[in-house]
């Protein structure tokens, strides 16, 4: 794809996409990974995994960056976030999801770039170039 | 012709409809009065002057005492009828609260409804509640969870003294809430499911008259992409499974067909589809009974209908336009003839319903029912439309062509087990949404208008944030305080009639009323006929 062509860099980035909750709404995480995918990232898709899983395969999959989609309590994204900075790094990290504004907030303070529902797919994958650009050397 | 605006079945609309768009077949089924066989114009005959929908909000969340003071609630404010929604992290999943997958997510318990971990938990959420003369939904949404929902709702029933035989309300383990929607990361093959559903129907057949044991949800496929047609057409091929599968159990279908004549459909904001929806589906129920299974009583030929209407319109953004979306949503399923109605909560895209939220979703129903003049008094107020009644027809044409097409290849559960009708629902996310390929369908607030000069911000709704602390208590309370080697004699019965081909519900009802746990079920179920292994859709 045309689109994927443009964009070396990010043609080559390697994204993780895992669910955080066991709330099994799914069409955010596939809609994302399909259009991550479709602008040319290489997504490693976890499905629902713990923040242990999570943050091991962050490390192991050696990714630039980490999409988390959120179905719960900031709280246990924020537990994520803490083991996948203690495992990884400072790798990048976005949130999608029923996320309201107050758990936006904290997790903003956190570095975590946050979508809402009715976020565009475009913007998604914009910021994911932008945070995998800054990734790479 | 090509650019046609076209309904999300695919059915294009032209400017204006005429006598002429309406086929020629199509006036001897109009000529039939609502209430009459094939019911396209209302189950009964007097529709909702003598007997106004239902009105039945999902709800529940955090701990057991939570959900029956929402219930208590919601009752007060005229809800009549109640669902209480249970937790997908322990009771989705058949997990106890100390389930290493459910301690890694504590934080979330209790956030997608209350926990309720045996019969005593169930005892606790009903507390205060007029069970004996309410319709009840005991939150038995997802297949592998259906037995165990609805045997600890009735255990509970019969500790306050009341018999099984006075009980009303419905059961729904439904296949397109895990197997096409909402996926869970545990759960029995599609099969064994079947076979529980199928234990369920004959159970309530023979114990159960006022309950309905299983309730197809096309809700569940219809927000998980499945157009309109789609919906009906899976839907009747989900029934057409219980059918077949309970007569080889030398059952007659007029035997049964009638309780799980109570179905679930969703309406949107594809408003005339809907209705039309609505009209074909009882349409097509009745005509599948007749021509299929030479089935003629008339209450067996019934369909009855609960809608809920879109969660997935509802947007994160001015949320309070919602309201209005739910407003139309719920008029369409009125317009359509439902049985019952719930109306998804404006901070739907945020949070679950607020108590606030909650109460609007009742008070649009209730403004409908008691301010929306006519509405009450007139079945089928739209029958006779050339539009609506050309869109009925060509949406039934279309949803029998979806039928067929999953019948010729192996039945619905074969398309859940080889995930082609979930590959369907997810087709059309992606025509509708996918990146360079969305519809450019407007939503207010969201694609357009966007300025928003007046903000109401909504907090989102955060209590029950002690959910799993509480349960692990009651838990830990529950294996010291019952008799251990009852529970444990119970869930081995309970293993054993899972592997052989005897009806399971007895052995559940057994096994709950020696307050046996979700989890210790779960563990019965996960040995007896292991895990499914989901096709990959990406």
């Amino acid at each position: 794809m045309g689109r994927a062509g443009s964009m070396v860099n990010s043609a080559r980035a390697r994204v993780l996409v895992a669910k955080t909750s066991l709330d099994g709404h799914w069409v955010g995480v596939f809609l994302v990974t399909r259009a991550l995918r479709d602008a040319g990232f290489e997504v490693v898709s976890l499905g629902q995994a713990t923040c242990d899983q999570i943050a091991a395969a962050a490390v192991e999959e050696d990714v630039a960056l980490v999409g988390l989609n959120v179905g719960g309590r900031v709280e246990v994204v924020e537990r994520v976030v803490r083991r996948v900075r203690e495992r990884a790094g400072d790798v990048a990290i976005m949130a999608g999801g029923t996320i309201p504004p107050w758990a936006r907030d904290r997790l903003e303070a956190e570095g975590v770039t946050v979508f809402t529902p009715g976020s565009s797919l475009e913007s998604i994958v914009d910021t994911a170039r932008r945070l995998t650009a800054a990734a790479t050397p | 012709m090509g650019d046609e605006p076209l309904t999300r079945s695919g059915i294009p609309l032209h400017p204006n409809y005429s006598d002429a768009d309406v086929p020629a077949a199509w006036r001897d089924v109009l000529a039939a009065p609502p209430g009459s066989p094939p019911f396209l114009r209302g189950a009964y005959p007097e529709m909702y002057r003598a007997q106004p929908w239902r009105i039945f909000q999902l709800s529940g969340y955090g701990s057991p005492e939570e959900m029956a003071e929402r219930l208590r609630f919601l009752l007060a404010q005229g809800e009549t009828g109640f669902i209480m929604k249970r937790d997908r992290v322990t009771n989705d999943h058949l997990y106890d609260a100390d389930h290493p997958e459910v301690e890694a997510r504590r934080e979330d318990v209790g956030q997608t409804g209350a926990v309720l971990l045996s019969a005593r938990d169930v005892e606790r959420a009903i507390e205060g509640v007029p069970i004996d003369h309410s319709y009840a939904h005991p939150g038995a949404g997802v297949v592998q969870a259906g037995p165990f929902c609805l045997s600890s709702y009735w255990v509970a029933a019969s500790r306050r003294g009341l018999d099984f035989t006075q009980l009303s309300g419905t059961g729904q383990s439904d296949f397109f809430l895990t197997y096409v929607g909402c996926v869970t990361k545990d759960q029995i093959p599609p099969r064994a499911g079947l076979r529980l559903n199928c234990d369920l129907i004959e159970f309530c057949a023979e114990r159960m008259p006022r309950w309905v044991p299983v309730s197809i949800a096309g809700y569940n496929g219809a927000d998980s992409g499945l157009n309109a047609a789609q919906e009906l057409g899976a839907l009747f091929a989900n029934a057409v499974e219980y059918f077949e599968a309970v007569t080889a159990r030398g059952r007659r279908v007029d035997s049964f067909a009638r309780q799980i004549g109570g179905i679930n459909l969703r309406t949107s904001m594809a408003f005339f589809e809907d209705v039309a929806k609505l009209r074909a589906a009882r349409k097509m129920w009745c005509e599948l009974l007749r021509s299929r299974y030479g089935v003629d009583d008339e209450r067996a030929l019934r369909l009855r209908i609960h809608v809920v209407t879109a969660g997935s319109a509802m947007t994160y953004d001015q949320p309070l336009n919602n309201i209005v979306r739910g407003t139309l949503m719920a008029l369409a399923a009125a317009l359509g003839g439902t049985q019952s109605l719930g109306v998804s909560g404006y901070d739907e895209a945020i949070s679950i319903p607020s108590d606030h939220a909650h109460q609007m979703s009742i008070r649009i129903q209730q403004i409908l029912q008691h301010e929306c003049e006519g509405l009450m008094d007139v079945a089928d107020p739209l029958g006779g439309s050339f539009f609506l009644e050309r869109l009925t027809s060509e949406l039934e044409e279309r949803a029998w062509a979806f039928f067929e097409e999953i019948q010729a290849r192996g039945g619905f559960v074969a398309t859940l087990e080889d995930g082609w009708l979930a590959q369907r629902a997810a087709d059309n996310q992606l025509a509708e949404w996918g990146l360079g390929r969305g519809s450019g369908r407007d939503v207010v607030g969201v694609t357009d208008f966007v300025d928003d000069v007046c903000e109401f911000p909504i907090v989102g709704f955060a209590q029950g944030a002690d959910a799993w602390e509480r349960a692990m208590v009651r838990l830990r309370e529950l294996r010291t305080t019952r008799d251990g080697r009852a529970a444990t004699g119970a869930l081995q019965a309970l293993e054993a009639g899972c592997r052989s081909q005897a009806n399971v519900v007895p052995l559940m009802l057994d096994a709950v009323a020696a307050d046996a746990s979700i989890g210790e079920i779960g563990t019965v179920y996960r040995e007896a006929f292991g895990c499914w292994d989901a096709p990959a859709r990406w």
